[in-house]
């Protein structure tokens, strides 16, 4: 059964190649996707969408909040409502690095770099629950991260891991990071300080 | 590309000009100083300028608005009354682009509500796409123009401040409402068309609901440009019997009004209120919305900045509002620097950017092509988006 979580659009395609892109983004704060969330951008021609790994998040400058830092004291009464529309109403331009992990056509998931980039100004959606359960059904989803120098695979593969863990029923969870387990072991065999560092952050 | 190296005997030459021109602003800075403090009472002014003040005539001057002299200056104390309510509302557009792929026009307006009782602002803002054919092409069958475009935007921005004012009245129906929005109130466009009376009669009604919602109607223009004070002084200076004979001899052509109130307002303080007796202005008093102005210095010490405050006669004539007004300017202006935050914000929640325009412009390509329709940009057009990509 398909879940009904709200999906969220944060942005548009700035710049791609086949392994990530850079999502330029102006939403409120609460809406900023965290380090390790899944998301997912349309490619070739809306056939298939890439699934990826927020991996950086980057405040732009802001010339609006530089001309604010100079007046505004934060514990001033004159100033409790500008300092609210700020942290709670106001877009906030950001830049949103993601790294490819696999990809989604009509024939199903697929692990691995896609094909080809999303298009500059294309969508990028958060996943929902469900699609994050489907990309996670097995551990390749973690193969092009250990190939993709930009990333710190050593810190997103545990918070992805951990991320989609909780998404399983309790009583699954255990399998869940003993596959992975096995999997990383597996890949990872002739690099056992790596191996345990990130095992480590999945404890 | 531009030879910078080609203009540096031009740029040289301005900038002696700007030193000139500034030498001799300060000469007559010192003489509208001195004819300020000279001017008689209103009442006299008015009288004086009686024959120039029926609407017929093209005097570009102001007439005091009240009884107040003509060199007062108005100062508040304290912050804005709890609980008062700030509308700051702004539009903006996509002008129709005979190059682009597919013609059309937007127009989107954003706004800001801002209660002085420690409460979260409240963002609003609406757009509306317009390509139909009786939208896009005028009656000789020519895409319509920017000026029409503007015109739409303008009479958008008052319907929605008043559709926010109604909305704001009502979750606080005691709270002293303003309703500001970005530039001069009176209406700024020649009334050439059937269409063009249609637009004016659409903002002056949007001008009376808001009147009704129980909003005061703020025009804030920032930087202004015009010199209506300073023709008043001229006016003030020259015996009745040469009025109107002399009134184009103003010696003083190159002083602004803004430039004059940056020497005789202090930081805080207000002048007193103006109108100007233009037809248009006749026109806003017959649908009960004459306009009045005031210039407010909302800089701090030796960095004046002048902004001028439009304000409708039913609400410049309340003491109390007036006062509740000058309060949230000053702090509204001194939190950005001299400019109303509830203004900044209100653009920038209406703002679209290129990267927006260039979203929507795929997306409508998007729909099209599964459509069966295959549209593209001039050839024109592409090669500008080329290089301007540089």
């Amino acid at each position: 059964m398909a879940d009904t979580d709200s999906v969220i659009t944060i942005g548009n395609v700035l710049r791609a190649d086949i392994r990530g892109f850079v999502v330029a983004s102006r939403i409120p704060e609460p809406d900023v996707p965290t380090f390790g969330t899944f998301v997912r951008a349309a490619i070739q021609q809306q056939r298939a969408d890439l699934i990826g790994l927020v991996y950086n998040i980057t405040l732009q400058d802001d010339p609006f909040l530089k001309n604010l830092a100079v007046t505004v004291i934060e514990d001033d009464p004159r100033y409790a409502e500008i300092i609210r529309d700020q942290q709670e109403n106001r877009a906030v331009p950001v830049e949103i690095a993601v790294a490819a992990i696999g990809y989604r056509d009509e024939d199903g998931y697929h692990y691995g770099l896609p094909p080809q980039p999303p298009m500059i100004l294309h969508r990028i959606t958060v996943c929902s629950k469900d699609e994050v359960r489907h990309i996670t059904a097995a551990p390749d989803f973690m193969r092009a991260l250990f190939d993709n120098r930009d990333v710190p695979a050593d810190e997103l593969i545990p918070t992805a891991l951990q991320r989609a863990a909780r998404l399983r029923p309790e009583a699954l969870r255990a399998e869940f990071f003993l596959d992975a387990g096995r999997y990383l072991a597996q890949y990872l065999g002739r690099d056992p300080v790596r191996l345990e560092r990130i095992l480590r952050r999945l404890m | 590309m531009l030879h910078i190296e080609r203009l540096k005997t031009d740029i040289e030459a301005l900038s002696r000009l700007a030193v000139e021109r500034q030498t001799l602003r300060e000469d007559d800075v010192a003489r509208a100083l001195r004819w300020l403090a000279e001017a008689p009472e209103p009442a006299t002014l008015r009288e004086r300028l009686a024959p120039v003040t029926s609407g017929d005539h093209d005097w570009p001057g102001a007439l005091p608005a009240a009884d107040a002299p003509l060199a007062a200056r108005f100062t508040v104390d304290g912050d804005p009354p709890h609980g008062t309510v700030v509308i700051g509302v702004d539009g903006s557009q996509v002008y129709p682009d005979p190059h682009a792929a597919v013609l059309y026009y937007l127009i989107q307006i954003g706004g800001l509500a801002f209660s002085y009782d420690g409460s979260r602002p409240r963002p609003y803002s609406c757009e509306a796409l317009h390509f139909k054919d009786e939208e896009v092409y005028d009656a000789q069958g020519y895409p319509i123009s920017n000026e029409r475009v503007g015109m739409e935007r303008l009479v958008q921005e008052m319907a929605y401040l008043a559709e926010l004012t109604t909305i704001e009245h009502s979750l606080a129906p005691a709270a002293p409402l303003l309703a500001l929005t970005d530039g001069p109130l009176l209406w700024p466009y020649v009334e050439r068309s059937r269409s063009d009376s249609q637009a004016i009669e659409a903002y002056l009604d949007a001008l009376t609901e808001i009147r009704q919602a129980g909003g005061l109607l703020v025009g804030y223009v920032a930087r202004p440009g015009g010199r209506a004070l300073v023709e008043l002084l001229w006016a003030a200076q020259l015996a009745p019997e040469d009025v109107p004979g002399r009134l184009a001899e103003n010696p003083l052509r190159r002083l602004t009004d803004a430039a004059l109130m940056a020497h005789f307002l202090a930081p805080g303080e207000r002048s007193a209120w103006f109108t100007r007796p233009s037809a248009t202005n006749h026109r806003h008093a017959g649908r009960g919305h004459a306009v009045w102005f005031c210039y407010v210095n909302v800089g701090a010490v030796r960095a004046p900045v002048i902004a001028r405050v439009e304000a409708p006669e039913w609400g410049a004539q309340n003491a109390d509002v007036i006062t509740t007004l000058h309060a949230v300017l000053l702090h509204q202006s001194q939190v950005l620097n001299g400019y109303p935050y509830v203004l900044a914000r209100a653009h920038e929640e209406a703002l679209v950017t290129t990267a927006d325009k260039a979203a929507l412009d795929g997306e409508i390509q998007r729909h099209l092509f599964a459509q069966g329709i295959l549209v593209r940009p001039s050839e024109k057009a592409q090669q500008k988006a080329i290089l301007g990509k540089r």
